[in-house]
């Protein structure tokens, strides 16, 4: 297989013939490298703090609060702020909508590796 | 710290392999499994010293067979229902607690349910059969269970009885946790277990109770390999730790 653009710019891959090419059904919202590595440890976790997501994903405080926003108003994420101790601490968890974003940016991603692979083989 | 810092580069291939080394990352974060084998291999070895100080001979009439009437047998009873029933429950309660508040301070959530239900569903078990077992009028005669007719001193027989103590106590939850930490290693630990405790060994270790200290050779091994599991099992969780916070 020979280097691959990225998602957005596999544009030697044909069009898939169900009809829309899989990287143009990768939504930006959760397509954001950052934001599919928060989904994916949420969804893994199940209920991540955010310590843990910022320790986890390596960004600062400012920068996971910004993305975390975003998902939060595109409702793939539930931000539960609470107390142990006395400690503030934020939790987050995927919405359904979230999983269920998660699982098709998953699978179109194997759709595109699928299609540059037929395409580099042709 | 950039946003550089997260293993999601560009190409499909690489978000996706980025995306599975944050799941093993996580995974190795929520793995406690070394906990319950510390505590069943405790527990399990608890019960070498329960049988020694519980270990009564009597005197009861032969159940049946050849012997002439108003022959006596001498029958020899070790172990407590009490002590395996809350041990057991203790262990599962300590697991449970051990990873619920472990995962509220690393921040990550854990899906302990189905392992503290599969325990409780253990000890029910494991307390059926041990009052199951005392309400027997003298061992040696064929047994009753839930409409399942089970022939003194079969094979069959000593599998059901078998498997209704430690492993189904201890193996098959140990099963379910290996299925919540998606761990192979835990899984082919647990079915290891159950091979010792299923595995009809003749060599005349296993069985009814023959001394006061039969139970030593009953309980050791599983407890070692539980106890020797729980170390290996903690080694691992520590090397794979740096790893994941790296």
């Amino acid at each position: 297989m020979s280097p691959a653009g990225t998602a957005g710019n596999a544009g030697n891959a044909v069009d898939d013939a169900a009809g829309q090419h899989p990287a143009k059904a990768l939504d930006d919202t959760v397509h954001q490298r950052i934001r599919l590595g928060i989904l994916a440890v949420a969804h893994q976790a199940r209920r991540a703090e955010f310590g843990f997501l910022r320790t986890t994903l390596d960004l600062t405080a400012g920068n996971l609060g910004q993305h975390l926003t975003v998902l939060e108003k595109a409702a793939l994420i539930a931000v539960e702020k609470g107390y142990e101790g006395r400690r503030p601490r934020t939790w987050i968890t995927l919405t359904p909508a979230g999983e269920r974003a998660l699982r098709d940016e998953v699978a179109q991603l194997k759709r595109l590796i699928h299609q540059i692979e037929t395409a580099d083989a042709t | 710290m950039t946003d550089a810092s997260v293993p999601l580069p560009g190409t499909p291939r690489e978000v996706l392999s980025g995306l599975g080394e944050l799941t093993r990352r996580v995974r190795a974060v929520q793995r406690d499994a070394w906990i319950p084998l510390l505590l069943f291999g405790l527990v399990t070895l608890g019960g070498v010293l329960v049988g020694r100080l519980t270990f009564q001979q009597t005197v009861v009439p032969c159940p049946g067979g050849p012997a002439a009437p108003g022959d006596t047998c001498t029958v020899m009873r070790q172990g407590s229902s009490v002590y395996w029933t809350t041990a057991t429950l203790a262990a599962y309660a300590a697991t449970a607690w051990w990873y619920l508040h472990r995962a509220r301070r690393r921040g990550v959530g854990t899906p302990v349910r189905p392992y503290v239900l599969a325990g409780a569903a253990a000890v029910a078990a494991l307390a059926v059969t041990t009052w199951w077992g005392a309400s027997q009028p003298a061992p040696g005669a064929d047994l009753d269970l839930w409409g399942l007719h089970l022939a003194a001193d079969t094979r069959g027989t000593r599998l059901v009885q078998q498997f209704l103590g430690g492993a189904a106590a201890v193996g098959v939850p140990l099963l379910v946790l290996a299925r919540i930490d998606r761990s192979r290693a835990l899984a082919l630990f647990a079915l290891g277990y159950l091979l010792i405790e299923l595995t009809p060994v003749t060599f005349g270790w296993w069985g009814a109770a023959a001394g006061p200290w039969s139970a030593l050779s009953r309980h050791g091994v599983p407890a070692l390999y539980l106890l020797t599991g729980a170390l290996l099992f903690a080694l691992a969780n520590r090397r794979a730790r740096p790893q994941a916070a790296a």
